[in-house]
This record gives structure tokens, sequence and C-alpha cells, in this order.
């Protein structure tokens, strides 16, 4: 059993593993994932969630799985991600499918986004948003993100918006 | 059953890879080294490909350990199976060029060979192996595989196919 690093008011966080695979597969695999990555193939999106898994091995810190607190339900993953490439650390979040719509992303992005800040250190972090995907930016917006129009994505010609969240000074 | 995640042989530590690993294997990723292993791999991708390393072991309980000599990390070896319906594939790579012609290698994938087979009581894994890559098709013969007529996967065209059984000879 994984320790819990961070609680809302539904959900724990925790490190993820295994019991994460199902839903992460079901969203990677599915159109939905055009907005986290592009949709892949089993064996891809397996290396992709081992990935997940090294992230939190080779940097200490990772996106963290979002179990509800009343039936331990994986429903997502949220947290720090900054692999290799990236040209800013960012606070992402993915919810498998049938779970989006509650209000979980932006409930366990702040918490994250805390985490983030307080155990990690972090002066700031970014989200890097598909223009079309509306669902999230929807959350930025909650969680009082600004888009940052002078800066690409993740490369020249990504077309990922930047969302900056409020710096760790002045996040309440 | 899972596997250990530490074995030692008389010159190496075979243990997790860990972050200290990355500037040495992201050097063989970039290198000609990585040709037989369909690389050459960049850094991103060498990054995910260490993380994916890691993971494995999440995921499977079992994975690839570092051969790790003196404190530094030169190699990794073991198996990996992406899909668990596949037999599981048996693999070693010396990242560093200093390493190679000592023995290390095949030191290494006996001692890994036997936990699997010997403790855990594994009963079989696969070898790929490009042709040209005569030093790693050595290793192979000596750990007591045999070569097989399957045909390569897709994603490994040209590549030979090993056989490595319990009990067989080491």
């Amino acid at each position: 059993m994984t320790d819990v690093i961070a609680q809302t008011e539904r959900l724990h966080l925790m490190r993820p593993d295994a019991t994460d695979w199902p839903g992460y597969q079901a969203l990677i695999t599915s159109p939905a994932a055009q907005y986290a990555g592009g949709q892949k193939t089993l064996s891809q999106a397996w290396h992709a969630f081992a990935g997940h898994q090294g992230h939190w091995a080779l940097r200490g810190f990772g996106l963290m799985s979002l179990r509800t607190r009343d039936d331990t339900r994986s429903v997502g993953m949220v947290g720090a991600y900054y692999p290799e490439g990236w040209p800013e650390k960012e606070l992402g979040w993915l919810l498998w499918p049938g779970e989006t719509g509650q209000g979980f992303a932006t409930e366990a992005a702040l918490a994250a986004r805390a985490w983030v800040y307080g155990t990690l250190g972090w002066a700031g972090a970014v989200s890097y948003i598909h223009p079309d995907n509306a669902a999230s930016i929807a959350v930025a917006d909650r969680l009082g993100c600004t888009r940052d129009a002078a800066t690409r994505g993740m490369s020249p010609d990504d077309a990922a918006f930047v969302y900056r969240h409020p710096d760790a000074g002045v996040t309440p | 059953m899972t596997a250990a995640t530490t074995l030692t042989t008389d010159r190496l530590t075979l243990r997790l890879p860990q972050a200290a690993d990355l500037p040495t294997y992201t050097a063989f990723c970039a290198s000609d080294r990585s040709r037989f292993v369909t690389g050459p791999f960049d850094a991103v991708q060498a990054f995910n490909k260490l993380c994916a390393m890691v993971g494995h072991w999440t995921l499977r309980g079992f994975g690839r350990y570092v051969m790790d000599l003196g404190g530094r990390g030169i190699g990794h070896v073991g198996p990996l199976a992406m899909d668990a319906r596949d037999l599981p594939e048996f693999t070693w790579t010396l990242w560093d060029p200093a390493a190679e012609g000592q023995g290390l290698a095949t030191e290494a994938a006996l001692a890994v060979k036997a936990h699997l087979f010997d403790d855990l009581g594994w009963t079989e894994m696969i070898v790929r192996i490009q042709p040209e890559n005569t030093a790693s098709c050595r290793i192979a013969e000596r750990i007591g595989a045999v070569l097989t007529e399957a045909e390569a996967p897709d994603w490994f065209p040209g590549a030979l196919t090993y056989r490595l059984t319990a009990g067989g000879a080491a």
C-alpha cells in the first residue's frame, strides 16, 4: 500500500502503481488521448505508463494517482511532470474515461499545486493544454491560471497553449 | 514471486536503475553502440526509456538490472515483458565501451538467469540479437541459449531468436 501524499475532500493522492493501469490504458488507447500526448497502441501505452513510474524514480516526483476516499477507486492522475525535453516544470492532470465532469481534476490539482510548491519547492508551474481541450482549459481557469500567449507549447511548432499558474508566493 | 532487486556477482552489483545512470545511458543511446538495439535515441527518448526500465519493475515485479561496477552503471541486464502474455525476453547491453571484453555481461547474465530459473522457478525466455552483433551472440551461446528458426518481430527486423530454458547447458 502506497502512502498517501496529500488528500482532498473526496480524494487521496499517492504514488501510482499497477492499480492505475486499467484507467490509464482506457484513456490513452482511446481517441480522447488526442489531448494527452496522442492516442497510443496498447504496448505504447504500457511503455508510457511504466515511464510515469520511472519518472518518480529518476526525478523524485511525478504524477500522483487519485483514489476516491470512499471506495479507493482510481479516477486519474495529477501532479508534477518534468521529463527530459520539457521546457518548464508542469502541473498536469488526466482523468480516466467516465470520471470526468465531477470536479476531480480541479480538486486534485489544487492539492497537487500546494504539494509542488510546498514540498517540492517549485517557484511556479505551467500546464500545457491543447487549444481544443475545453474541459482542461476550464480547469486551468478555475485554478487561476493565465494563458501565456507569448510562449509556444513544448517546442516552437507545438500547438499546445501554455497556462501559467500563480507563482508559489501568491497562491491562496 | 517478485525478483530480488539486488544481486551480486564476483565483480558486479546488479541493482535497479537510478537517476545517476542517466548520463551514461543517454551517451550510450546517442552512440553508434545502440545501432543493434534499434537506436540511436536522443536524450528525450533515453530519459523515457530509462523511466520505463524502472517502471517495468513496479508493474511486473521483475525487470532489468543495472550492472554496477564500483559505483558506476555500465550496462543493463535482465528480463523484459512489455506484454505479459509473451515469453519474457532476456536482454543485456553494455553502455560503456570500456567495459567490453572482460566477460562482465556474461557474468551478469548468468547471475540473473540463475536467479530467475533457480530461485523463481521460471522455465523459459527468449533472446533477440541482430546477427551482426557477434559479441552478443557469443554471450547468448555462453549462457546456454539455443538458436531457433523463429522469425524476427516487426519491431526488430532481421533479429535472431534464441531460446533459453531452465536446465539447459550453461
